[in-house]
This record gives structure tokens, C-alpha cells and sequence, in this order.
């Protein structure tokens, strides 16, 4: 069963058609990774999905009524919004809401659940910390662990990794694969095509607000399809330790 | 926990401490007696009729104006928001002062209060008109700000053409706000639109704290944005629109009281809540008591006296905040 399907999904912004009939489903155990240049629709693509900006056209999860997309899909924008000084742990609670009956407290479930989430993104240290008074990197670690207490089938993230150290780049990734593992599913929107090579199980390459391919990174990012959507041509090697892809240079 | 019982106690002392005070002198037991048991018709009738809806409009103005100023700063996520900010104070004032200026007010008791709640309902309206269907909270901001302006332009107006120069002195007198000589007619008439204006705050609570993350993922959360908005202004208009009309305008107390308690609950703004409605009926109600104890014999306004309080108190926590963030 697929855990997301769009068909035919069109937005406009003013008069310009930013999606145009994008269609894909994404099946349990994938980490699809979204990539394409800036304003390709990357963002518009994954907003219209969730319903939360007007499209025409279908997405299962814009059809279901919101208290349970909350429970069926977690959703991290790209602003790294932090309004008020509040622990993070208090910030990474606020990602139980769905589970929540109206009124209620949240409950030793809803305590592991943050726990375990702040121990993945390695934040225990800073759990009482106000999260306003983080660095920009440890801020984005602390919504991803918002996201990953929202305990949902579906995840989907705008450049969660951006602005991190490599080190939780790759922790994030991995974490993302590991929950692929799980069932659940993760659509991550990148612009570190190495990281996507290697951390995706398959690439959306989106384009002036279509798909222009969708497969396996190896069969998405092809010296065609790089120099179309980026303008940019790489090298792209199987090694021992997986597949490595480095950007060289950008096309006149 | 603690903190709501400590301002609990805090509300309930100051209650009895406005009960006790006022130019009559009686004293304590006698007046607390005379309160429950009705005997000694004097006392009884100060009590019963003058200090206790006087006590209770405290409580009933602050509440409704600390709850008001916690909410619009968790919806709007913006530490300076206030009742004012998005016109409702104004507006209400406005819709005040041309019923003192018509005679409208004089036609019948509840005619001020009425024009009030009027000015406050239409100044929503508008900034519902103008933020539109989808309006984010930058647009509510934005369409406040432009009515508060009109509103103040248009009560400039009506005093700078007004005939009566004592029309003109009971106006201003007004606007500098007051609990003085209010009975249970004001309290009855304020009731019912405070209590839905605190009904509607209330159960705004956890989609203020899911807005800590933006407007984006609260709605991905599952948090009914439109429906968020919704409560969050008509409740400010109920709430702020009957305290202006039964006392006029009292400024500050939904700016300065949110900020004052937000550290003491981890800054979460649905804690903030109920905590502000506390604080703020225990800051009208002690300010109240300053202005029958530091002038007895002149009627010094509360709103005169809340900025004496607030704005000092308002530059230290700014003062401080900048210390915070060098």
C-alpha cells in the first residue's frame, strides 16, 4: 500500500505555473530524495502534497482531513521557525500533538517517544537548553527530532540538512534510511546531489515544475539530465564503499 | 502548577485588599461582615453595591486584558503584540466616545458600553475584510495597524469638532480609564462577552504552542489555522471590547503582564494563558487600590496610573533584554 500518491498536481503562484502535472507515489521502505535547482518547485511540490498551499489535481494526503494527515505525515519546512525561547525538549514535544486527545497531558508514551528522538539526533546534552540559544545547525537537529516524534508512516523534509556539520548530515541521512527500513518512508528534498547518491533509494529530479526523471540516483542524474536541470556536469564512480558523486564544474 | 496557585492567591488577597479599601472607613471585620450578612444598612449598601462590583470588574478587566495580550502574542509570535496593537482598544474607544459626543450615551444606561462592544466588533470585522480568507498573522498586524491609526484619526476628529467643550473633558476623562463608580450593571453587561472572549482564548492554547514552529508546520501538525484565527481575534475583540467599555482604555497590562510571566513557564505560550489571566487581574486590581490610596480625594484614573507602572516596568524588560542579547 502506497503511503503517498499524487496525480496530476498543478500550482500556480500569480500567473506562473510553478508545478504542472506532477504525478509519483512513494511506497514504504523508500528514501526518495527531491532534488532539482532553486525555484524548480521543490517546495511547492511538497506543500501542495500535504494541502497546505492551494493545487489542482489529487494527493492523498491534501484529501484527508487534517488530524489524521498529522498521524499519517510528518512535515519539516525549510524556515527553521523557532518563535519562542522553549526548551528543546518542549520544542520536540510539540511534534505529539497529533496524539494528543483534546485536553490531555502528554503521557509516558509521548515521553519515551521525545526521549528516544532527542537520543537519535544526538541532542541529550542540550534537552534543557532553550532552543532559540542554539547554533543554526543544533536548531535544524532539534526539528528533525520534532519531526521524528511525530512518529508518523511518512516523513517529508525541505533540505532538513542544510547548514549542518558533515557529521550530522550523515546521521540525519542515515536516520532517515533507518526509519525507511522500519516501513515508514521519507521524502527529503536535497541540494547535496552527493549526499542524495548516496543516502536515497531513489531521486525525483524535478524541473521547471515537471518531472523530468524519477528512478534510481544512478539512472536520475545522467550527464543529459544534469546539464538540462543544473547545468553542471560530474563524476559519478561505484566504488567498494558505495557510490561517490562529485559535481565538477558548471556548463557554460 | 505552582505558579498559577502562588497568582491565585496573589488575585484572591488582593480581591479582599480592594474590598477594604475606599474613602468610607469602615473597618475591616465590620465591612467583611456586613458584606456576607447584610446588617448595618450603610455599610451594607458601600459594600454590596459600590466596592464588591468594583473588586469584581478588577478581576473581570484584568483577566480579560492579560489573556487577551498572551494570546495575540502567541498567535502573532511577536512579544510586542497587545490588545491595541490590532485596533480593538481604538476602535472601541472610538465607537465610546461618539456615543458621549452624540448624547447617544445619555439615552440609556448601557448605551456607552454598547458603542463600545459596537466600535470593537466593527474594527474585527475589518481587519478580517482586509487580512482575507488565508491572511497569514503579518497581515492581521499589518490591517490592525492601519485601523488603529484610522481609529485614533477618526476620535481626534470627533473632539476636534466637537461643540461642547464638556462633552469634550467627560471624553477624555473616559479614555484615561476607570473603575470608579461602576456597579453590577457593568459587571452584568461585561459578563457574557468575556466570558466568550475567554472561552474562545482558552481553547487556543495548544495551537499557540504548535505555532512555535511556524504557521507551515502547525497546519501539518493538524491545528485548523482559519479556525485558530478565528479564536484568537474574536476572543481578544469579546474579551478587550467589554473591558474598554465598562472602564475605558487601560493600556499595558496586556503587553507588560505576558512578558513578565512567559520565563516563569518556559516560555509556553499555552501556559502563558491562563498564568496572564491571573497576572493581569492582580495588576488592575493592585493598581486600582494605588489610585483610591495615593489620591483619595482627587479621581485619579487607573489608565493614568497603569502607565506610570507599566512603562517603567516596560523599559527595564527591554533594558534587560538587550543585556540578554549582546
Amino acid at each position: 500500500m502506497s503511503l503517498l500518491r499524487v496525480q496530476n498536481l498543478s500550482a500556480r503562484r500569480g500567473l506562473r505555473a510553478v508545478l504542472d502535472r506532477v504525478g509519483f507515489t512513494v511506497e514504504p521502505g523508500e528514501v526518495v530524495g527531491l532534488v532539482g535547482r532553486n525555484g524548480a518547485g521543490k517546495t511547492t511540490l511538497l506543500r501542495a502534497a500535504l494541502g497546505l498551499l492551494p493545487a489542482s489535481g489529487e494527493s492523498s494526503l491534501a484529501a484527508m482531513p487534517p488530524a489524521a494527515r498529522a498521524r499519517h505525515a510528518a512535515w519539516m519546512p525549510q524556515s527553521r521557525e523557532i518563535a519562542w525561547p522553549v526548551t528543546v525538549e518542549t520544542l520536540v514535544m510539540l511534534g505529539r500533538i497529533p496524539h494528543l486527545a483534546a485536553g490531555a497531558r502528554p503521557g509516558d508514551a509521548d515521553r519515551a517517544a521525545v526521549a528516544a528522538a532527542l537520543r537519535r539526533m544526538d541532542l541529550d546534552d542540550l534537552a534543557h537548553r532553550p532552543a532559540t540559544e542554539l547554533s543554526g545547525g543544533e536548531q535544524a537537529r532539534a526539528l528533525i527530532a520534532r519531526v521524528l516524534a511525530q512518529d508518523t508512516p511518512l516523513i517529508l523534509a525541505d533540505e532538513p540538512v542544510a547548514g549542518l556539520d558533515p557529521g550530522h548530515q550523515m546521521a540525519a541521512m542515515e536516520e532517515f534510511r533507518r526509519l525507511a527500513a522500519e516501513g515508514r518512508a521519507v521524502v527529503v528534498s536535497l541540494h547535496d546531489l552527493g549526499l542524495a547518491v548516496r543516502h536515497c533509494s531513489r531521486l525525483l529530479l524535478l524541473h521547471d515544475g515537471r518531472i523530468a526523471a524519477d528512478g534510481p540516483p544512478r539512472a536520475v542524474l545522467t550527464a543529459d539530465n544534469l546539464a538540462r536541470a543544473f547545468g553542471i556536469a560530474a563524476h559519478f564512480v561505484d566504488t567498494a564503499r558505495g557510490p561517490v558523486f562529485q559535481p565538477l564544474e558548471a556548463l557554460p | 502548577m505552582r505558579l498559577l496557585s502562588v497568582l491565585s492567591v496573589l488575585v484572591a488577597a488582593l480581591f479582599l485588599l480592594s474590598l477594604l479599601t475606599g474613602p468610607a472607613g469602615f473597618g475591616p471585620g465590620e465591612s467583611l461582615a456586613a458584606l456576607v450578612s447584610g446588617r448595618g444598612e450603610a455599610v451594607t449598601l458601600v459594600m454590596r453595591e459600590i466596592r464588591l462590583p468594583r473588586a469584581i470588574l478588577g478581576v473581570m478587566v484584568g483577566a480579560s486584558l492579560g489573556l487577551s495580550g498572551a494570546a495575540l502574542q502567541g498567535y502573532l509570535r511577536n512579544p510586542l503584540a497587545e490588545p491595541g496593537l490590532i485596533g480593538i482598544s481604538s476602535s472601541a474607544a472610538l465607537g465610546a466616545v461618539i456615543a458621549l459626543q452624540t448624547g447617544f450615551a445619555a439615552s440609556f444606561a448601557l448605551a456607552l458600553p454598547v458603542a463600545a462592544l459596537g466600535g470593537a466588533l466593527f474594527a474585527v470585522l475589518l481587519v478580517f475584510a482586509l487580512a482575507g480568507p488565508r491572511g497569514g498573522s503579518l497581515t492581521v498586524i499589518l490591517a490592525g495597524i492601519a485601523i488603529s491609526a484610522l481609529a485614533g484619526a477618526l476620535l481626534s476628529l470627533v473632539l476636534n469638532l466637537s461643540p461642547n467643550p464638556f462633552a469634550v473633558s467627560e471624553t477624555v476623562f473616559w479614555m484615561m480609564g476607570s473603575l470608579a463608580d461602576r456597579s453590577f450593571t457593568h459587571v452584568w453587561i461585561a459578563l457574557p462577552f468575556m466570558a466568550a472572549g475567554w472561552i474562545a482564548l482558552g481553547l487556543t492554547a495548544r495551537g499557540l504552542d504548535a505555532l512555535t514552529l511556524g504557521e507551515d508546520a502547525a497546519g501539518a501538525l493538524g491545528i485548523p489555522l482559519s479556525r485558530l484565527r478565528l479564536l484568537a481575534i474574536l476572543g481578544t475583540a469579546a474579551a478587550t471590547g467589554a473591558a474598554t467599555a465598562v472602564a475605558g482604555a487601560i493600556g499595558f497590562v496586556g503587553l507588560v503582564v505576558p512578558h513578565i510571566l512567559r520565563p516563569f513557564v518556559q516560555s509556553r505560550p499555552g501556559a502563558l494563558l491562563p498564568a496572564s489571566a491571573l497576572g493581569g487581574a492582580a495588576l488592575v486590581l493592585a493598581a486600582d487600590i494605588a489610585v483610591r490610596l495615593v489620591l483619595p480625594d482627587r479621581d485619579l484614573k487607573l489608565g493614568v496610573v497603569m502607565a506610570f507602572v507599566g512603562a517603567p516596568l516596560f523599559l527595564h524588560l527591554i533594558y534587560r533584554t538587550r543585556r540578554q542579547m549582546a
